[in-house]
């Protein structure tokens, strides 16, 4: 479970995040929607302890992020926005390294790894080196890194962006995946028809500020519109970003 | 913490020596030291080659006879000069060449002073050492002859003589040697940078630029860890090349000529090991300053050029050591890459040192790295460096 409380960051005169909030719950798909530029990346940057919130704090498990970040980190799997590989290293060396830098080794780091390299069906490039792989190849490589720990909760900072529809698929069933393990799925996007074909639930960000919080149904109830697209564009008050 | 600086050190390892070009370039550097050694002892020993006989064309032969016989004496070997000497002079292939004016009998029997000519172009370096051999004969005979004409006189020859310059030459062998091989300290010292820079700059400005620092500082791994693997990683690179550059010295140094310059150096298996012990202390302060300078840049390529810019800071006191030796303090061996410098150099010259100059050189090697690698993991908390790329 994720709990953001009270989130502020500026940069500079510049308010990237104001009193953030929100509850990520187990077992649950969040979303985190908004335009580019509404402060999605740094909060979820706040949230995976690599960026310090000026205020309010965030507990992953109970855990503090500011207080007690390394151990935050040991409950979260993370596909950040940078992606960057290591071209001499195979796709396997990449989970492995990150595998032992979480404390894994020997037998149980190659069933883990053997295990994810099925789940995201990889093993056709799982010894290549993974310079040349292809967009959607690389995606798969990041979040076998990411997963390799077995985290309980899952972070993904626009996970689809970039990929062509097969790929764009792959990722849809593995969030559903980690959603019927019982895994607190939390994924930011600018594109709604992302958000609304997987989320439970729905974080609406604008202007560094959560404008609506709540699930599809309840979003639309509450701004009293029909079709979940209409309800977004009541609610962050206009639709420019959202679309694709 | 230790396991997993060990596993950072080992893919940094591994990732490094696939890439075979730049592994190339960093053990490359260290052999390029040994064969300029190779090229310059080769050169020096045929200017310098003592136990050849002074060669020395002659014009006029017959107009000194008493001369001619002196210079054979004392090892000169005379011959004709040939015609063209001026050019061949210039041209390098002759050294020096007497001439014996015709009046020179004439000037000499009435008691003036003869002059004979000895012909040199002052801008060859390799001529110098016959000139100077001709003028000490010829300046040997003057001296004989005026004495003898004193004596003549019934007057001591001292007497003109108020005053005699005598040259002390203090440099021993091993000193004469250490004169030309100061470029042995200077092309260690490089190695000790230049073994690393590759991995330096990919490290952390590489990382950086493929965006893969933000994934990496996502593990749990503290990034003293990660600073300390990555350093050892680089550390060990800069100690092969160090290591290679000292064996390439005590290859080259048995097909080099050095009993032929009359000195010797100490170059054998203890020298070796104090050098060793030297240089390679310095490898950890020179990777760690790299990572910390590479951890500034945006890309490989801007890491490239800053640490280039870092290779001139021992190329400095490298130079002026190689020019004109100082007079060396125990102060100087704590600052780092020049106490490397002397400490490789007085080892090589076989200096009794004791271990107190050796434990000064790396504990300041060591408090130097300790501080970049302090500031560098500062660095890996830093918004602007972790998101910050190219």
């Amino acid at each position: 479970m994720i709990e953001a409380r009270n989130l502020h960051k500026r940069f500079g005169r510049v308010t990237a995040v104001e009193d953030v909030s929100f509850t990520a719950e187990d077992g649950v798909i969040t979303g985190l929607l908004g335009p580019n530029g509404a402060g999605k990346t740094t909060t979820m940057r706040m949230l995976y302890t690599l960026v310090r919130p000026d205020r309010g704090t965030a507990l992953v498990d109970g855990v503090d992020v500011v207080r007690r970040p390394e151990e935050a980190r040991r409950g979260l799997g993370v596909l950040p926005d940078a992606r960057g590989l290591y071209p001499r290293l195979t796709a396997r060396e990449h989970a492995r390294y990150f595998g032992e830098l979480h404390g894994l080794s020997g037998a149980a780091l190659d069933k883990r790894v053997d295990e994810l390299i099925d789940l995201l069906d990889m093993k056709d490039i799982a010894d290549r080196r993974t310079e040349g792989f292809s967009q959607g190849e690389r995606v798969k490589v990041a979040l076998a890194r990411a997963l390799v720990h077995g985290p309980r909760n899952v972070l993904l900072d626009e996970p689809t962006n970039g990929l062509d529809v097969m790929s764009t698929r792959a990722v849809r069933t593995l969030l559903r995946r980690l959603k019927a393990e019982g895994r607190c799925v939390v994924f930011s996007s600018h594109v709604m028809q992302e958000v609304a074909a997987l989320c439970d639930r729905i974080v609406v960000v604008a202007h560094g500020k959560v404008v609506a919080d709540g699930t599809p149904d309840a979003l639309r109830a509450s701004t009293g519109k029909d079709s979940l697209e209409e309800a977004f564009v009541a609610t962050i008050g206009s639709d420019q970003g959202l679309m694709q | 913490m230790k396991r997993l600086f060990g596993t950072v050190f080992r893919k940094e390892l591994r990732d490094h020596l696939r890439d075979r070009r730049s592994v190339l370039t960093a053990l490359m550097f260290p052999l390029l030291g040994p064969v300029v050694f190779l090229v310059m002892f080769n050169l020096l020993a045929s200017w310098y080659r003592q136990d050849r006989p002074l060669e020395l064309p002659v014009i006029g032969r017959a107009h000194a006879p008493s001369l001619m016989a002196f210079l054979e004496r004392y090892g000169a070997k005379l011959v004709e000069a040939p015609a063209d000497y001026e050019s061949r002079i210039r041209a390098g292939t002759l050294d020096a060449v007497l001439i014996v004016p015709e009046d020179y009998g004439r000037e000499f029997s009435t008691g003036h002073t003869a002059e004979v000519q000895l012909v040199v172009d002052s801008s060859r370096q390799s001529a110098r050492h016959s000139v100077l051999r001709a003028r000490r004969l010829l300046e040997a005979y003057a001296r004989f002859l005026g004495d003898q004409r004193l004596y003549a006189r019934g007057i001591a020859p001292g007497l003109a003589i108020p005053v005699r310059v005598q040259e002390l030459d203090l440099s021993t062998p091993e000193r004469t040697a250490a004169g030309v091989l100061n470029m042995v300290p200077l092309f260690l010292v490089l190695a000790a940078f230049a073994g690393g820079m590759q991995l330096a700059s990919d490290t952390m400005a590489g990382e950086r630029e493929r965006g893969s620092l933000e994934p990496l500082l996502l593990n749990p791994a503290p990034r003293s860890a990660v600073v300390t693997g990555k350093w050892l990683a680089t550390v060990a690179m800069a100690a092969v090349a160090v290591l290679l550059t000292l064996v390439g010295y005590l290859l080259v140094v048995r097909r080099v000529p050095l009993e032929d310059l009359g000195v010797k150096a100490r170059f054998d298996a203890p020298a070796a090991l104090g050098m060793a012990a030297a240089v390679l202390p310095l490898c950890l302060a020179a990777s760690a300053v790299q990572m910390w300078v590479s951890t500034y840049a945006r890309s490989f390529k801007e890491a490239q050029t800053y640490l280039s810019l870092l290779m001139t800071v021992p190329m400095l006191p490298g130079m002026v050591l190689a020019l004109s030796p100082l007079q060396t303090q125990a102060w100087m061996f704590a600052v780092p890459v020049l106490g490397q410098e002397l400490l490789a150099g007085e080892v090589m010259r076989g200096e009794p040192l004791g271990p107190l100059p050796f434990l000064i050189a790396a504990a300041s090697s060591v408090a130097v790295s300790a501080l970049a690698l302090r500031i560098t993991t500062g660095l890996l908390a830093q918004e602007r460096i972790v998101f910050g790329r190219g």
